[in-house]
């Protein structure tokens, strides 16, 4: 009886869950140094643990990583939450190219929803969080445009989180819905909150209907 | 968590304290009897309450009065009406399922954790089972409405199977209609689809189309049946009726599945192909559960007779290690 192979990745044509492709872009620019890039980096792993708590999570989601300090570079190409234990830290450093970053986190998107299509795997909307402390210091309207059209095509669910004396107006451009500001630094309460929602957007048995997600008052302020 | 002080009276005012919260749920939540670890009460949300609770106490009020005469312990159904200190009705007591979803069955990374030694003809005993239970609730006008693996559970290393989340089910008693007010386009059947769940009539064909698409699961070990390579989301392929198997068998997704789908007996192949292509879009043409009862039943016995393979043929690949995040 035939089998198919054709490409090396595996855990696309094993794992038949659902896919929720998270991707997460972070500012590591030099205004982090300090509490805040040290409790962002404990939130990101809180949340690798988190979701690898929950099996049907752990199988559905697959989480991506770029960071924008001094330069774009993607930490982490999208991987499925059960194949990741743990996570480097990130350093803090350079000016904030959060228009650079979220255009690369895109064609990620894109690219990673093009599979699954191709693979014949069924995926939930996928999730852009974008966590800032400051302002973009590059181009970054394009990306804003072109984030928040699919975020109004309902095509992408765009998260934008500002900490501190972050620009909330430039993050809110990226999304439909208005940026959240982290009451304080959070960052472990925020990352628990988006593993029960990525929890809740996996249990659900819809891969096209909208998800019910928990309270946000565990992390955000006014 | 303990919920400290919370005490909930039955019809008699008879108090009893509450234990663990189980499960916050959409609706409500679901706590342990402090001294009767068999039995569970849900307790709705207090919007819930404000926006529904008439008529949700309606519902319950009528499930319970078909309790008697055609309900088991295998499923969950209210029992007895739950009361907070106000006097207020809250919610209901139920018998607490035991088992594990069966979502953790039907997945093909995740079956062997849950349900270890699993094979075919344990898998086939418990949808003979869920069958049989559905069964039941349409003979009592019952129907499911909301198939949801993860309110379906097995006992490993028996075939029981017990169903919980019942307060959804679409019933009519003493001329009344209640719906089943939720659902999943994923698991609905066309005629439904694009209707809001509150104003859609389930019926015994319908619920054949959702219930085949548990079997195909389970039996596939997690794959959608309208998972389709190169296609759109599993909704629009199941509106068109494209289903990749069986005849054709175009746009199969890589790997084990079509292995899986070619040691299935051919009649229930035929049911297979028959319910999630003409039967989409025509509900007479959907096998029924009389007759997904017989296959599975026949399949069981061609197992028990070595004439069809019996374990899952999964083929094993080295485990990928887990990969520390870095580059």
């Amino acid at each position: 009886m035939a089998t198919y192979r054709l490409n090396g990745d595996s855990d696309l044509i094993d794992n038949p869950s659902p896919r929720c492709a998270c991707m997460l872009v972070l500012d590591t620019s030099a205004s982090m140094f300090g509490p805040p890039i040290r409790e962002l980096n404990a939130g990101v792993q809180s949340f690798i643990s988190a979701i690898n708590e929950d099996d049907m999570a752990a199988c559905s989601v697959e989480l991506g990583v770029i960071t924008a300090g001094g330069k774009v570079t993607e930490q982490l190409p999208f991987t499925t939450a059960m194949h990741i234990s743990q996570c480097r830290q990130f350093p803090a450093a350079g000016l904030t190219p959060l228009g650079e970053a979220m255009t690369l986190a895109l064609d990620r998107l894109e690219e990673r929803t093009a599979a699954y299509r191709k693979a014949g795997v069924a995926y939930y909307q996928p999730w852009l969080v974008v966590i800032s402390d400051g302002v973009p210091t590059d181009q970054w309207q394009a990306a804003s445009a072109r984030s928040r059209a699919l975020a109004q095509q309902r095509k992408l669910v765009v998260m934008p989180v500002g900490v501190e004396e972050a620009d909330l107006e430039a993050l809110s451009a990226f999304s439909t819905r208005p940026a959240k500001r982290l009451d304080g630094l959070k960052f472990r309460e925020f990352f628990l909150w988006l593993s029960a929602s990525m929890s809740r957007v996996s249990a659900s048995t819809s891969t096209t209907d909208q998800v019910k997600l928990p309270p946000t008052d565990s992390w955000d302020s006014i | 968590m303990v919920a400290r002080g919370r005490v909930v009276t039955d019809s008699l005012g008879k108090a009893r304290r509450l234990g663990k919260r189980l499960e916050r749920g959409g609706e409500g939540e679901i706590f342990a009897l402090l001294d009767r670890p068999d039995v569970i009460v849900k307790w709705y949300y207090p919007d819930v309450l404000n926006k529904r609770g008439e008529e949700l106490h309606r519902k319950v009020e009528a499930m319970r009065g078909l309790h008697d005469a055609h309900m088991t312990r295998d499923v969950c159904w209210p029992l007895i009406r739950v009361f907070d200190e106000h006097h207020r009705w809250i919610g209901f007591a139920m018998y607490r399922a035991r088992g594990v979803k069966m979502g953790f069955l039907a997945h093909a990374l995740l079956y062997q954790r849950y349900f270890p030694g699993l094979d075919r003809q344990q898998i086939v005993g418990y949808l003979i089972r869920f069958v049989e239970i559905v069964q039941q609730l349409h003979e009592a006008g019952v129907c499911i409405g909301d198939y949801n693996l993860n309110n379906i559970f097995c006992m490993p290393g028996s075939d029981q199977v017990t169903l919980i989340d019942c307060d959804s089910y679409q019933l009519r008693m003493g001329g009344t209609f209640y719906p089943c007010p939720v659902g999943s386009p994923d698991m609905t059947p066309k005629e439904h689809q694009g209707v809001a769940f509150r104003h859609t009539l389930r019926n015994p064909r319908s619920e054949a189309f959702s219930l085949a698409i548990v079997l195909f699961k389970c039996l596939m070990l997690g794959r959608h049946p309208y998972d389709i390579v190169g296609g759109d989301d599993p909704v629009r392929n199941l509106r068109r009726g494209k289903f990749a198997y069986g005849r054709g068998q175009r746009d199969v997704p890589q790997g084990v599945w079509y292995e899986l789908w070619g040691v299935l007996p051919e009649t229930i192949r035929d049911m297979f192909v028959t319910t999630f292509t003409a039967g989409a879009g025509v509900p007479s043409r959907r096998a029924t559960l009389a007759q997904w009862h017989t296959a599975l039943s026949d399949y069981r016995e061609a197992m028990k007779a070595g004439e069809c393979a019996v374990q899952l043929s999964m083929p094993s690949r080295p485990r990928r290690r887990k990969a520390v995040h870095a580059r």
